[in-house]
Formats: C-alpha cells, sequence, structure tokens
C-alpha cells in the first residue's frame, strides 16, 4: 500500500467529482430530494386524515348523530353526498375511494332497539368503495374500529377487554424516522455500486487502466483510494441528509458511532461488489446494466421504503440475503430502536459479506490484459 | 541470448499465441541503448502485441523479453520504473487538467509536482496546461501522453503509434517532440503506420508481417537493399490506362490519391508503358520515375499496402 499514491488517486476523483455537476447533482442533491418528497408524503402517516363520503337517505336526527360521531373521530374528512345523487357515481365522478349510505330507517330501528332492546332492529350501513384503489382497506377498517367503538358505547356498557400501548422504542416514531435510515443506505450502496462499476468500466474501455498497468500504482491502492473517495463522499451526503431531515420534518434519529460504521461497510461492500462487477462485464454499457440488475431488487426488497414484513414469506426470505438489508437493520437499530446489540449483529453479517467482496475485488481487479 | 549491456532490449523467440490464433510467431531482435527503433507493419501484424509483452502489459507464450537487462516476466515492478509508456490512443481522467494529469502521474512514481513545468515546456503544452483533457484535441493530447510517458525520466520509452490519427500539422508537432528524445539519446521504440515517420526518426526499422520479423536494418540501408528496380507514376491517370499497362506485361498499384504506381525492372521499360498509354487512347497529368523509397519497399516485402486504421476498422477489432 503507497500512501503517495493513494492521495493522487484521492485527488484526482475528488477533483473529477466537483467538477461534474451531474454526479454532485446525483450524489449529493438527489437523496435529498428522496427524503423531502417521501418525508411529505408519508410525514403524517399513522395519524392519516381519510377522505369520506356520507349519504345521510334517512334524514333524521338520529342518522345525523351517527354522521356526526363519525366525524369526531378525527380520522375522517367528511364531504356530503346529497340524497337525491346515485352514490357509486358520485364516488366514481368525485374519485372518492369509499362513500358511506345511511339507510332510510336507521332512526326508527335506532328508537326500536333502545325502547324494547329488539336484536332484529339494526342499522346496516353500505360502504360504496373501489377495491382498486390504493389504500381502501385500510380506511374501512379505520371505519370499522371506529363503529366498533360507537356500538360499545351506544350499548352502555363499560368495555370488557382494553387495549394498553407499550412501545419497543423508547419515543414515538414517525414514518420519516424509519425512512431516512434507508434512504442513507440506498444512497451510499448506488452511489458505491455506480461510482466504482462506471469509473472502472470507463477507465478500462479507453485505455486509462492499460496505462496505469505501466506505473507503480497496485489494485490494492487503486481499490482502497476508490473506497475511501466513496467514503469521503459518502459522510458528505450522509450529513447532509441528516441535515435537511432535522429541517425538514425535525427528525428524532440517533447520531452515534454506529452510523459511521455502517456506512464504512456499505460503501466496502458495494466497491467490492462494483468491482467484481466492472471486471465481468468489461463494457460500460453492460457493466451499468449488471450493476442495475443488481440494485433495483435490493432498492425494494430490503426494508428502504417500507418494512419487509409487508412482504410474503418467500420474499422476506430473499430479503435477507440481500446485503442491502442488513445495512438497513444495522442503521435502524442504531438510530431508531437504540439498540445495540442487534446493531451488532447486523454489522456483523455485513461485514463478513464485506470482507469476502472486498478481498474478491482485490483479487479480480486487472489493470491489464490477461489474454 | 546476447548479455551485452549495449541493448536496452533483448527479444528472443518471443511467440504469443491466442488460443488457436498465432499472433507472434518466434521473432527475435535487439534495441541497443540510445536507439530509435521503428516498428512497422499493418493492423494484425502482431506489433501492439509486441510492444505489448515488451511493455509488460501482456503476458507471453514462450520466448525470453528483457529489458534492461531484467526479464520482463519477472521483473515488471523494477522494469515499470525504468520505462515510459504512451499507450495506442492515449486517454486520461477526462475533467483533470494538463498540469494536474502530469502531476498525478508524477506522484504515482513518487515524484516531486515540481517537475510538471519542464514536462509541460518540452511536449510545448504551457498554454493548455489549465485545460481539461477533454477538450484537448487528438494532437494535444498525444503530446500530453509524451509527457506522461516521461515523468519518471525513463531510460527507454515506448510509443505505440505516436501520430495515427493526426492531422500533418500535428504529427509534425509530435515528430518535434520526439526529435528531442532522439537528441537527448533516449531508447525510443516506435510503432508506427507511417513511413515517413520511421524514415525521419528512426536509426533502425523492423518490418513485421504476419508475426513475423521479416526485414530489420536501417531505413537507408533497406530502401538501399531493395534499390533493384524503380518506380513509374502515372498522375491523375485517365481512361484504361490501368488495362493497357497489364497488357503489355506490367502490375499497376492505384494508390490511394489516385495515381498509378508501376514497379520496373529496366529504365526501357518506362518508355514501353508510355508508348502504349498514349496508343491506347489514355493520358495522364504527369509522371514521376524514381527508386523505391521505405513505403514501396514495405510493399514489395509484404505485399500488402500501410495504412491508417479507420474508425470503422477499430470499432470492428
Amino acid at each position: 500500500m503507497n500512501l503517495h499514491v493513494i492521495g493522487a488517486n484521492l485527488t484526482v476523483s475528488i477533483k473529477s467529482f466537483y467538477r461534474d455537476k451531474t454526479v454532485v447533482f446525483f450524489r449529493i442533491a438527489f437523496p435529498v430530494i428522496l427524503i423531502l418528497v417521501f418525508g411529505t408524503i408519508f410525514m403524517d402517516r399513522g395519524n392519516e386524515i381519510f377522505a369520506l363520503g356520507i349519504q345521510d337517505l334517512d334524514r333524521t336526527k338520529a342518522s345525523a348523530q351517527i354522521a356526526h360521531a363519525i366525524g369526531l373521530s378525527g380520522r375522517f374528512k367528511i364531504t356530503k353526498v346529497a340524497p337525491g345523487l346515485d352514490a357509486t357515481q358520485f364516488a366514481k365522478d368525485h374519485k372518492l375511494n369509499l362513500v358511506l349510505v345511511i339507510p332510510k330507517g336507521s332512526e326508527e330501528s335506532l328508537v326500536r332497539r333502545m325502547k324494547s332492546d329488539d336484536p332484529k332492529a339494526f342499522v346496516s350501513l353500505r360502504a360504496v368503495h373501489d377495491p382498486s384503489s390504493f389504500g381502501v382497506s385500510t380506511k374501512m377498517q379505520v371505519l370499522s374500529m371506529v363503529l366498533a367503538a360507537m356500538n360499545q358505547k351506544m350499548s352502555g356498557k363499560a368495555a370488557f377487554i382494553k387495549l394498553s400501548e407499550t412501545s419497543i422504542l423508547k419515543k414515538k416514531y414517525r414514518f420519516i424516522e424509519f425512512f431516512v435510515p434507508g434512504i442513507i443506505a440506498l444512497a451510499v450502496m448506488t452511489a458505491s455500486l455506480f461510482g466504482s462499476v462506471n469509473v472502472n468500466a470507463e477507465l478500462r474501455q479507453k485505455g486509462v487502466f492499460r496505462k496505469l498497468s505501466t506505473t507503480p500504482i497496485t489494485r490494492t491502492d487503486w481499490i482502497l483510494s476508490t473506497v475511501l473517495y466513496q467514503f469521503i463522499l459518502a459522510v458528505i451526503s450522509t450529513i447532509v441528509m441528516l441535515l435537511v431531515s432535522y429541517a425538514a420534518f425535525n427528525v428524532s434519529l440517533a447520531i452515534n458511532a454506529w452510523l459511521l460504521v455502517f456506512v464504512a461497510l456499505d460503501v466496502f461492500t458495494f466497491v467490492g461488489l462494483g468491482m467484481i462487477l466492472s471486471r465481468v462485464a468489461k463494457e460500460a454499457e453492460s457493466a451499468a446494466a449488471a450493476s442495475d440488475a443488481l440494485m433495483f431488487p435490493m432498492m425494494f426488497l430490503s426494508g428502504t421504503f417500507f418494512p419487509i414484513e409487508m412482504m410474503p414469506d418467500f420474499l422476506q426470505k430473499f430479503a435477507k440475503v440481500l446485503p442491502l438489508y442488513y445495512v438497513n437493520e444495522g442503521l435502524r437499530a442504531s438510530m431508531v430502536s437504540v439498540d445495540n446489540m442487534a446493531a451488532l449483529k447486523s454489522a456483523a453479517i455485513i461485514g463478513v459479506f464485506a470482507v469476502v467482496v472486498f478481498v474478491l475485488g482485490i483479487m479480480i481487479t486487472s489493470f491489464g490484459d490477461e489474454a | 541470448m546476447i548479455k551485452d549491456n549495449q541493448y536496452a532490449i533483448e527479444v528472443d523467440g518471443l511467440t504469443k499465441r491466442y488460443g488457436g490464433l498465432l499472433a507472434v510467431n518466434n521473432i527475435s531482435f535487439t534495441v541497443r541503448k540510445g536507439e530509435v527503433f521503428a516498428f512497422l507493419g499493418v493492423n494484425g501484424a502482431g506489433k501492439t502485441t509486441t510492444v505489448e509483452i515488451i511493455e509488460t502489459i501482456r503476458p507471453l507464450t514462450s520466448g525470453r523479453v528483457s529489458i534492461l537487462g531484467m526479464d520482463v516476466t519477472k521483473k515488471k515492478r523494477d522494469i515499470i520504473r525504468r520505462i515510459g509508456v504512451l499507450p495506442q490512443g492515449f486517454n486520461s481522467f477526462d475533467r483533470i487538467t494538463v498540469r494536474e494529469t502530469i502531476q498525478y502521474f508524477l506522484r504515482l512514481f513518487g515524484r516531486s509536482n515540481s517537475e510538471a513545468d519542464g514536462l509541460i515546456n518540452l511536449v510545448d503544452l504551457k498554454e493548455k496546461s489549465t485545460e481539461q483533457f477533454k477538450t484537448l484535441s487528438g494532437g494535444l493530447k498525444q503530446r500530453l501522453g509524451i509527457a506522461v510517458a516521461l515523468v519518471n525520466d525513463p531510460e527507454v520509452v515506448f510509443l505505440d503509434e505516436p501520430t495515427t490519427g493526426l492531422d500533418p500539422r500535428s504529427r509534425r508537432e509530435v515528430w518535434d517532440v520526439l526529435l528531442s528524445l532522439k537528441n537527448k539519446g533516449k531508447t525510443v521504440f516506435l510503432t508506427t503506420h507511417y513511413m515517413e515517420e520511421a524514415e525521419l526518426l528512426a536509426d533502425r526499422v523492423a518490418i513485421i508481417h504476419k508475426g513475423k520479423i521479416i526485414a530489420i536494418d536501417p531505413p537507408a540501408q533497406l530502401t538501399e537493399d531493395y534499390d533493384n528496380y524503380i518506380i513509374l507514376t502515372l498522375k491523375s491517370p485517365k481512361g484504361k490506362a490501368s488495362e493497357i499497362i497489364r497488357e503489355v506485361g506490367f502490375e499497376p498499384i492505384n494508390d490511394k490519391r489516385g495515381d498509378i504506381k508501376v514497379r520496373l525492372e529496366h529504365t526501357e521499360d518506362v518508355q514501353r508503358i508510355l508508348n502504349a498509354v498514349k496508343e491506347g487512347g489514355a493520358s495522364f497529368h504527369g509522371l514521376d520515375v524514381r527508386t523505391p523509397n521505405l513505403e514501396e519497399v514495405f510493399l514489395k516485402l509484404t505485399g500488402d499496402s500501410i495504412h491508417e486504421e479507420t474508425a470503422g476498422e477499430r470499432l470492428a477489432k
């Protein structure tokens, strides 16, 4: 290992970086845009207010109270649908995926139930919904919970089974706090992978590697300087992402040494993988296609954008062989749940993976031609 | 193998195979210290393979190659500190300036950044020293490549087609740099397509054809050895001049300028051809009769016309 050589490579890489505005944008600004966009979309997830249409066909005091009680739950923004309209058509015309219809005779049923406790007297609300619409099932579940609470209250009896919450986290966290560590892991992965694959394939194709093979630089010097360069950029990019997350969403994330450990392991792993890919796929175009093929499954299946528990069993098993999954898990363990043991476990797994691919990367990288 | 240390490069029985293809076929030659040695051959003749084996970039199949007394298969790390290489179609980091590129390669060899000025002056790139590599013309890139090849003050400099693809003016600028290297007493191993370049710069020329060296001598000696014929050139011919020449028993060659060249053993054949052309109703705008130059010697030896590789040919490789 020659520090002069590593220093020379680092200087060239950093100068090439800041002189290429497109690279600066994709490296620094793009992850920030992702955080701002997804953070804004999902900021209030968990306390989401759902749009709900209510059509009162009974037009009585009791039916008005039902509608009012649903509104009091605080979970719905209610749009009144005139009794004379077709609820289905209204839903289509106004892009409402759920319209609740209170039928005629609701008050009469209510009175019968109150006076004679007649079990045959009930109100059957009709939920006109679009099952193809995103989130409508969640909305109907929330509505069912609100109606269950109303039923229980109307019965006049205290609830027998109650639920009290104990969070395994020290504080209440929002989606954005789940999301930011995932985006850090993703941004570092894509930059390290693409950075090493594209640069190496391009330099090989242009013959720069051939020239380097006639200088004292070794492949270890080359890969270490690539890792160091990617690590410096990853740290800068992570700092920017965290600053924006604090400023825009007031996130509550623990910043500790684990963050640096996982960023470093992320860089080592994906620079190593990039070196392997750029050796296997020698031309820039095929190398970029190979890194896309590697990156996209990891982007969506490693728990970056949503927890892997939302996925089917077989995909969950698949996720657990992806290195990015352990970076995500490790970063969340350190930044969200502040669980050192869980972070250590993830670090150990991704660490072993990083060592294997990094050593493999050094072994198969070559400046010259073996032919 | 000659052990005398007067030789910078010694190649003995070098063979290189790519699978079933025999690219270099048991060649042997030496290059003396301080000599400018030109390696001539058409595309695919084996010249770049040979030079890359000597430069330690490519492994050999059999034979022995040494530079400055060191075996290329055993002493790569020692050799690369004492040689300078301009690879074919030199390229560098797009967004790095001329000065920074030289400084980068200086640092790879553990040398001081302050040496950059001397190299920039040597290749006459002072006015372009702050320009990024991607903005340089082909000629400027090649001059920068030569400066980069010299960062470690090498004893042997390899220049693989340093002027290919350059316009005549850029080519002459590169030649000036090569002449200055020659004057400094560097050993230069030059591969080229250009006979004019070899004639101007080289002390000795080796012609490689289908993986074998078929001639090796100073340029003047080569032309003298083959001075037993004359070349008749008919400039800008009109009509069926080629057919007429063929009918009287000679083989015309159409060159890239559209002229017709005929190789003749006897001076009286000139008159025979001119009479036949005139009687056959063909014409021409001028004529030239002379002894052969290096290009014609090459043509006679190889049967191939040497030409610059086109972009299409390069892509097809």
